[in-house]
């Protein structure tokens, strides 16, 4: 070994890492497994538009909403760390601008409902049978997951709808075939929109 | 070449890449980096970028040199990023069992040396200390820095033979004719 090779050893030598550096790491990978990833874009055919996914699937998509707000809400009601990853979302992302831009009509995408309601998950996994350009009134759900009584209920659970778009809470309206309410940016005239969009002759 | 029937399907889970790598990988960013805080950083943000880029990776490829890949390349972006404000030499540079003056001349030494290291291209630096301090492959060291294993093996003997021809300990040694002295093999 010559000299240079003795003064690289001092410069180099040998830097251990500390548990508390490799204490962080595995902390942090803890959050990643089990965070949410989200993107935005800014101007889409339904505005702003802000995507969450999970591991095993969509967890909530909202447009019209600030990204701040967006992330406030996911951590809060999910108890996890929300990070920004394009890489993560883009998948879902990409899927939805094909569907707004009439390229696509059905999604391949799994759905996570991790804070939805046994009662809940029925009638969105109800909703998701309806097949785009079709329609169903909220008695024929209520009807589907066999409480006939509970069309009501039915318009809440509809109206909580974390997914809206992939899950087709637009395809329900009442059993005159009006459009009743939609709690996504623009109300109505989107839920009109994304009818339209499919092929759905509206009443 | 080993072959493992089957293997491809049988990716290990992340937490045990980082078990078993995340040492080696936080020791070469601080080389890289000479910093504890900078090599900290880019050891999470490295490993935040394997984890998002896990589930598409081949089964069959080198995870460790996979995961060094990453995490070189953000610590090149830090450095690319970083005012040269120069080097501060830390406390586990000097030996304190030395004669002060010993020291002193030890200490003028180093600066020099990290100086005229830092000067050298990124890959003849990076293909040094992957070799000597991380005791990767030649072919290990060409995934990572996006080369031949050749040209890996060419930088490392550069590099050395420069400092040595700076330095003047016992004399350089014979340039080998493959690219001009100043440049990197890449």
């Amino acid at each position: 070994m010559d000299k240079i090779e003795e003064t690289l050893d001092a410069i180099y030598g040998t830097p251990a890492m500390g548990t508390e550096v490799l204490d962080r790491l595995r902390h942090s990978v803890r959050q990643w497994q089990e965070a949410i990833w989200y993107d935005a874009l800014r101007d889409t055919a339904v505005g702003p538009l802000l995507v969450a996914v999970s591991d095993q699937g969509v967890v909530a998509i909202e447009f019209g909403t600030d990204e701040a707000g967006f992330v406030g809400e996911l951590e809060a009601r999910h108890g996890v760390t929300a990070i920004r990853s394009m890489e993560r979302v883009s998948e879902t992302m990409s899927q939805i601008l094909q569907y707004l831009s009439g390229d696509r009509r059905s999604f391949e995408i799994d759905i996570d409902l991790r804070d939805s309601t046994e009662f809940q998950r029925k009638v969105l996994e109800a909703a998701v049978a309806v097949p785009p350009g079709y329609v169903a009134t909220y008695g024929e759900i209520a009807t589907r997951i066999g409480k006939p009584q509970s069309s009501r209920a039915v318009g809440q659970a509809l109206a909580r709808n974390p997914i809206p778009i992939i899950v087709p809470c637009h395809r329900v309206v009442a059993a005159d075939g009006s459009l009743t309410g939609y709690s996504g940016a623009g109300g109505i005239e989107t839920k009109a929109h994304l009818l339209r969009l499919e092929g759905a002759t509206i009443a | 070449m080993e072959v493992t029937v089957g293997a491809s399907n049988k990716k290990p889970q992340f937490d045990v890449l980082v078990d078993a790598h995340a040492g080696e990988i936080y020791a070469y960013l601080w080389r890289m980096l000479q910093n504890e805080q900078d090599a900290e950083d880019c050891l999470q943000e490295g490993f935040l970028k394997a984890y998002l880029a896990y589930d598409r990776l081949d089964g069959s490829a080198n995870y460790r040199a996979w995961l060094y890949r990453i995490a070189g390349n953000t610590a090149r972006t830090r450095l690319r990023g970083r005012l040269r404000t120069g080097v501060l030499l830390s406390e586990e540079h000097s030996d304190s069992s030395l004669p002060i003056e010993q020291q002193a001349e030890n200490t003028f030494q180093l600066e020099a040396v990290i100086q005229a290291i830092e000067g050298l291209p990124y890959k003849q630096r990076a293909s040094v200390i992957l070799r000597k301090y991380q005791e990767l492959s030649y072919e290990e060291i060409g995934m990572i820095l996006d080369t031949s294993a050749e040209s890996a093996r060419a930088n490392v003997y550069q590099a050395l033979n420069k400092l040595r021809t700076q330095f003047g300990n016992g004399g350089a040694l014979p340039v080998p004719n493959l690219a001009e002295e100043n440049s990197e093999v890449a």
